[in-house]
């Protein structure tokens, strides 16, 4: 038992939670509780306007009211200015931006874990195009991060290391913190994907000390298509624009421009106000809460799981065995069956509702000879009762 | 791979009316095509199926649910073979209601989901009688026609007078009649079934009118009162005729045709009839009162011999 949560009191603010399922796909889209749905339509019903353009009281008030989504985020992620906030689409927009405004030379080293999302990967495979090495870290055979294999991946060359904070693929959380130490001791930038962790556990960017979070909204209770590119100033300052045009300048000529200031430089065109201001509520609300209760949880229910299943010997769970090291990430394989069976006859039996195939993380399973894996993920509002209903359909499903 | 077989006609038909199918009848097809080169469907869509059923079933039976999912091949066989039978046995049906107005063919008068009332295929039928050979039955020169006497084709009718279903057969008969002027003519032989009140009194009563020279009008008349007819009315509609009513009224207290009704009954049973109506048109039967078009099918096949 957690002090003073309670996942059923909790549940009532989901208006999906309502229907008869088990929803534990949580790792690829979180439910939204009715907070940030009001929030939505109150900008849509009440203040529909432009930001930085008009100025009209309600222009003033979403300007307001962005800026008040945009010290929600700064306050959750423990930035050090709302400057340091740009809101993107999703992490991998805002992956995009730093791989396409850092300024990469040809020669140029990134360096990457052997466990990242496409979103992580793919932008870097490009970049090779240009000239630039992609050094992948091989983990260990526990699937957990190796340090001494990140080390020696690092050289004077290493311009940028972009590791994932938690891993999709099986929940294991990375040292980031002794990674970012390592690559600022060897003067190189750090990028993390917290697309898995900043929903579920504390995640404090000043203490961490990495130089770019890119995270999105809709895996934290916030609006689909929402995201956010935490970037430290000075570096944010140094780099160049990535999309151009409505309100990334202050003035423009027939020859020139002169760029905005942070955060609008990197914020081209006219922004999802209402995704933003409905993020800023997922954010309060997540607070409000307690990121470190629901890390705990997640991993009660996990633990539950885990412990319930992982003697079953027709069952394998990628990533390590104990549940704590694997946050609210249960992924497996039952033998002699497809992972994407598992999924449906889940659904079909009682509704559970879970995620199969390779997680976006091709490259991962493909080196391990795995066509994807069965993905529970779990989060704020799923119980302990959820835990034993996946668990019998899993017990009945394996012992066909 | 196999089920993709069977959802193909399925998903094609349902995609008429709805878009949402269009999609899997695509994937069906598709599937259909790799089947036939002995590759594995890309959908996935029979996964898909084997899957969401194994999970429905799980709800009821877990077991159940492991033997689907381990044996789903053999049951998709299964299922595509019934299938493929089924498809058949429609057609077959299909053809047979469009021919003979019925699913089972000329003869058989059983359910036909196409017929579901039996509206081409009720007959009164008397209970079964064993005949090890059947004999076709022949024309008699004694008996009354409807048409041409020297038409090329004679088509005899078993039928009783007080069978609702022979009834229905009488505006079927008239438009073979009309259609054929002068080609077709047809021989109306009673067939006497014990359980139908007035079968017999009216097969003699159309005898003794035949005996008049007032046969075609009689038939008619009767059929026309078929519902509420009542004994004392086989007297009195011959009056309302012309014919002498005496003689009729004698001829019938004397049960003078009786030999004539039973030899036609004793004919049609020989000649495998059951039910009224039931027509002979060359080698055929038709069992019941059938759709015109089935009539104009087999008269057009004995007309060309």
């Amino acid at each position: 038992m957690i002090f003073g949560y309670n996942p059923e009191k909790i549940r009532k603010d989901f208006p999906m939670l309502a229907k008869p399922i088990v929803y534990f796909d949580n790792a690829c889209m979180s439910l939204r509780p009715v907070q940030v749905i009001d929030k939505i339509n109150e900008y849509y019903k009440e203040y529909t306007a432009c930001v930085g353009r008009s100025s009209h009281r309600l222009a003033l008030r979403v300007e307001e009211e962005v800026d008040k989504s945009r010290n929600e985020v700064k306050g959750l992620i423990n930035a050090g200015h709302a400057s340091e906030i740009i809101f993107t689409r999703n992490t991998t927009e805002g992956i995009n931006l730093v791989a396409n405004s850092l300024g990469f030379r040809e020669g140029d080293e990134v360096v990457i874990s052997d466990k990242e999302h496409n979103s992580n990967l793919i932008p870097w495979l490009k970049l090779r195009g240009k000239g630039i090495k992609l050094k992948i870290v091989k983990s260990n055979p526990d699937n957990t991060f190796n340090l001494e294999n990140f080390r020696k991946s690092l050289n004077e060359k290493t311009k940028l290391v972009s590791v994932v904070f938690t891993s999709n693929i099986d929940g294991v959380t990375n040292p980031v913190k002794e990674i970012a130490k390592l690559a600022h001791k060897n003067n190189s930038l750090v990028l993390v994907d917290g697309a898995q962790a900043v929903p579920g556990m504390e995640v404090d960017a000043k203490e961490l000390d990495v130089d770019f979070l890119a995270f999105s909204g809709h895996k934290m209770m916030g609006p689909t298509g929402t995201g956010v590119l935490y970037g430290k100033k000075h570096v944010l300052e140094q780099m160049d624009q990535f999309i151009v045009g409505g309100e990334t300048v202050v003035d423009s000529t027939y020859e020139s421009y002169s760029k905005e200031e942070l955060p609008n430089r990197f914020e081209a065109g006219l922004q999802d106000y209402a995704g933003i201001i409905g993020l800023g509520e997922a954010c309060r609300y997540l607070e409000k809460i307690g990121q470190s209760k629901v890390a705990s949880h997640e991993i009660k229910i996990n633990k539950i799981i885990s412990e319930s299943l992982l003697g079953n010997k027709k069952i394998s769970v990628i990533g390590p065995k104990e549940a704590e090291k694997r946050s609210g990430i249960f992924s497996f394989n039952i033998e002699g069956m497809s992972h994407h069976d598992v999924a449906k006859i889940l659904d079909n039996s009682r509704g559970v509702l879970i995620r199969s195939g390779a997680h976006c993380a091709h490259s991962w399973f493909n080196y391990h000879n795995l066509k994807g894996s069965a993905r529970a993920s779990f989060y704020l509002y799923n119980t302990e009762k959820e835990a034993e209903i996946f668990v019998d359909e899993i017990k009945k499903i394996s012992s066909f | 791979m196999v089920l993709c077989l069977i959802a193909l006609p399925i998903f094609a038909v349902l995609s008429i009316f709805s878009a949402k199918y269009r999609k899997l009848t695509l994937e069906s097809l598709d599937c259909v095509f790799r089947t036939a080169a002995f590759r594995k469907c890309r959908s996935g869509l029979d996964d898909r199926v084997k899957a969401s059923l194994t999970g429905k079933v799980m709800r009821v039976s877990p077991r159940t649910a492991g033997f689907i999912y381990n044996n789903y091949k053999i049951l998709s066989w299964i299922i595509l073979i019934i299938f493929v039978w089924s498809i058949y046995g429609t057609s077959v049906g299909l053809y047979n209601y469009a021919k003979y107005g019925s699913c089972n063919g000329p003869e058989d008068t059983g359910f036909c989901m196409f017929d579901p009332a039996g509206t081409n295929t009720k007959t009164s039928e008397i209970d079964a009688y064993q005949q090890s050979e059947i004999i076709l039955p022949a024309l008699e020169e004694n008996d009354p026609t409807m048409g041409n006497k020297n038409a090329k084709l004679t088509i005899i009718e078993f039928g009783c007078y007080a069978c609702p279903y022979t009834n229905k057969a009488e505006p079927i008969v008239k438009e073979v009649l009309d259609y054929y002027k002068g080609k077709v003519n047809i021989q109306f032989k009673t067939f006497y079934i014990p359980h139908h009140n007035l079968s017999f009194q009216t097969a003699l009563a159309a005898n003794c009118a035949q005996e008049q020279g007032s046969y075609l009008e009689y038939h008619k008349i009767i059929f026309e009162n078929q519902e509420t007819l009542k004994f004392e009315d086989l007297s009195l509609l011959a009056g309302k005729l012309g014919m002498n009513t005496t003689k009729f009224d004698e001829c019938m207290s004397t049960q003078k045709y009786k030999d004539e009704v039973q030899s036609d009954t004793l004919m049609g049973l020989h000649a495998g009839v059951r039910g009224t109506p039931t027509f002979f048109i060359g080698n055929n039967t038709l069992v019941g009162p059938r759709p015109f078009r089935t009539f104009k099918a087999f008269i057009d096949k004995e007309m060309k011999k």
